[in-house]
């Protein structure tokens, strides 16, 4: 019906295959680092109309059904494109300071913009596609080249973490792939097998599905996503890879790569909700939720390493929004999204921060930061925002968020999963005090130079900062209008 | 009838080559074990697509004898070409290979006992190759679990994702063409990295045993 966007999206999708190859061809540093900026800055001015077209026309499709995007698609097409971009720009003074140093030479960082331009490439797919089985091929594909990012480090501790990445994501994958198979043998009695494998179709065909297949085969694919999306117990790969990777692909891998995996969760529970009432996916997913809350609290109150502070925040953010799709309800929902949207901003500026402060600080232990608000002030400064505005602090987006969600829970009587989600909520929040007062404030070990490490590490934090408080105390109306479709079309009405 | 003979003895054929791997040590016996189940695994392939008459499975057939049976053995020989035999032999699993390929039956008959109980459509291919296909699924997952070299966890993941493929031929014919070459495309980079990773680990620690792989961790 939509035509038209035959073309857009192919532009969109080759953007970044484009600069890829520019990229490999040309390989000098000043060429390459503006190279993936100005195509970043495409991508993400071809994803806000994308974007703008969605909530105007509630969905669009290409290539027949083969590419379908509606208002759930928009939570990651954004977070995607935003957090790309500004990542691009981030990455010129970091890995730029990285290669001036020595830590890498020519060779890997022409390999680190390949595997940028690859990795915005293969996420842009996740949200994109219709077709279950190119979906699967999409997020493995995310993995394989995320390892690549991550092995950039010839360093027993980045070969060790992303070995571990691959082997369990893949595994974790595979059962996913288990899990879209038995979808598709459901769907095939009901439309003809080319049609059998496409999301709308299965949705569609909800109420025909048999829902014993169904509900194995949810199963599964919520075991194999939700180890991609770092959902305990499978989440054993995810704080080793986050901190392990370079701190630019550290930002994507918690604000960017989660979300692509939660929104499969989504996918999935919406067919099994249609298909027999969102009872049984929607209690596996507040229980897993829960579950990686609490070993996100213990681990985050216990924590001696900074970036691993961070990655298993992510987990505990992966686990509200779990929760939230879970409770279900147009408020819960509702919050679920905007977290996604809220922890997207939030997260990648504490990586940002934590990258300059271990590069000035040359640790990434938390005993060892001090007074990061007198040697840099501005980062210091920012820090300290993203991480009031991490633990749910108002006036930030993710107190609204969390509200949100909680609230949703009480009006649907779930109080034991409430009152877990409260105490871990309070040990988080009195572990991240606890770690942010000792490193921001204090004085410094030994004396050292003042100053921060130039504007381009500053400038991204600074969007990301704006950004944070802007969306705790002002939604725009086609932000608000958007999460509302979202919530609309998981809730099923 | 003589279809069914057919199908029931590559069935077996394929198990055999699945055990040759849990009962074996040494790296060269799990490779030729796994490029000779992959050689059944696109003869039952083809099989399917004779029986059904749907030619897109020709294609994943040719496909699975050209990057499984030849490709991944030759990427992987390359790697481990350069390795000495004690590092890339298994000399002390989690759990002895007698206990191995015991536990290994136990999963086959599990496997056959798990299809039964879902309600699946029964004509002969998939009666057949169901149980065969959840079997390998299990027993590669198990081989991972189980043994210490980062080679071991490989050859049980190329398993897994044997078991996987059959499953999905045998159900529904096949998912459709494109996911098919995509998945291909997967575990061929998939491999790549992995045999990277494993000349690292190798150069790193001097060895190919995961137990190096431990020191991340919170305590």
């Amino acid at each position: 019906m939509n035509g038209n966007f035959d073309y857009f999206v192919i532009s969109l999708l080759l953007t970044p295959v484009i600069s890829g190859v520019l990229v490999t061809v040309l390989r000098k540093k000043r060429t390459i680092e503006v190279i993936t900026a100005t195509s970043m800055g495409l991508v993400l001015i071809q994803c806000l109309f994308l974007v703008y077209e969605i909530s105007s026309k509630k969905s669009i499709s290409a290539f027949g059904e083969f590419f379908y995007a509606d208002a759930v698609s928009a939570f990651v097409i954004l977070p995607i494109a935003g957090v790309g971009f500004i990542t691009s720009l981030y990455s010129i003074n970091y890995i730029g300071r990285q290669y001036d140093t020595g830590v890498l030479d020519q060779k890997r960082l022409v390999r680190y913009y390949q595997g940028f331009n690859a990795f915005i490439f293969t996420m842009l797919l996740v949200p994109l596609s219709n077709n279950i089985g190119i979906m699967w091929v999409a997020i493995e594909a995310t993995t394989l080249v995320s390892v690549l990012l991550i092995m950039l480090y010839v360093k027993e501790s980045a070969i060790e973490a992303s070995w571990k990445y691959l082997i369990v994501a893949t595994v974790g994958l595979s059962f996913a792939l288990f899990g879209i198979i038995l979808f598709n043998y459901a769907n095939i009695g009901s439309t003809s097998p080319d049609d059998a494998t496409n999301w709308t179709s299965l949705l569609r065909n909800a109420k025909s599905l048999d829902p014993n297949i169904i509900k194995i085969a949810f199963v599964f694919v919520l075991v194999g996503l939700g180890t991609k999306a770092g959902l305990a117990p499978m989440h054993t790969w995810l704080p080793d890879a986050h901190s392990e990777a370079p701190t630019p692909v550290s930002a994507l891998l918690s604000g960017v790569l989660l979300n692509c995996a939660i929104y499969g969760i989504i996918r999935f529970h919406m067919i099994s909700s249609a298909g027999m009432g969102s009872g049984f996916s929607g209690e596996l997913l507040i229980i897993l939720g829960v579950i990686s809350m609490g070993i996100a609290a213990v681990s985050i109150y216990f924590q001696k390493d900074m970036k691993r502070l961070l990655a298993f925040s992510s987990i505990e953010h992966m686990g509200i929004i779990s929760v939230a799709i879970g409770f279900g309800g147009f408020l819960g929902i509702y919050g679920g999204m905007l977290h996604m949207i809220n922890h997207s901003v939030a997260k990648p500026l504490m990586f940002f921060a934590s990258g300059t402060i271990s590069q000035k600080y040359e640790t990434k232990a938390i005993s060892k930061i001090r007074g990061i608000i007198k040697t840099m002030p501005l980062t210091g400064a920012l820090f300290l925002i993203g991480g009031l505005a991490i633990i749910g602090l108002p006036p930030f987006g993710i107190f609204l968020s969390e509200f949100f969600v909680l609230s949703s829970g009480f009006d649907n009587g779930q109080f034991v999963a409430i009152l877990f989600m409260l105490v871990f909520l309070v040990v988080i929040f009195a572990g991240f005090i606890k770690h942010l007062v000792s490193m921001i404030f204090g004085t410094p070990e030994k004396e050292m130079k003042k100053g921060e490490l130039g504007k381009l590490s500053i400038i991204p934090m600074i969007i990301l900062g704006v950004l944070t408080i802007v969306l705790g105390i002002y939604l725009p109306d086609h932000l608000k209008e958007l999460t509302n479709d979202a919530s609309r079309i998981i809730g099923g009405k | 009838m003589a279809d069914n003979n057919v199908l029931q003895i590559s069935a077996a054929v394929l198990l055999i080559a699945t055990f040759a791997v849990v009962s074996r040590r040494g790296f060269m016996d799990w490779l030729n074990a796994y490029r000779y189940q992959s050689i059944v695994l696109a003869a039952i392939t083809a099989l399917i697509a004779s029986i059904t008459g749907i030619w897109e499975i020709y294609i994943a057939a040719g496909l699975t004898l050209l990057i499984k049976a030849i490709i991944i053995p030759k990427i992987l020989l390359r790697i481990t070409g350069k390795l000495t035999l004690e590092v890339r032999t298994e000399i002390s699993p989690y759990i002895s290979i007698r206990a191995s390929v015991l536990i290994s039956a136990m999963l086959v008959a599990l496997s056959y006992f798990l299809t039964q109980q879902i309600s699946i459509k029964t004509d002969s291919i998939v009666s057949t190759f169901l149980p065969v296909s959840v079997s390998l699924f299990l027993i590669g997952l198990f081989v991972m679990v189980v043994r210490k070299k980062a080679l071991s966890q490989v050859v049980g993941l190329l398993i897994l994702e044997n078991g996987l493929f059959l499953f999905a031929t045998a159900l529904t014919h096949g998912l459709s063409l494109v996911i098919e070459i995509g998945i291909f495309v997967d575990i061929l980079v998939g491999i790549i990295i992995s045999a990277i990773l494993m000349s690292r680990i190798n150069y790193t620690f001097d060895s190919l045993s995961v137990e190096n792989l431990e020191s991340l961790r919170d305590d």
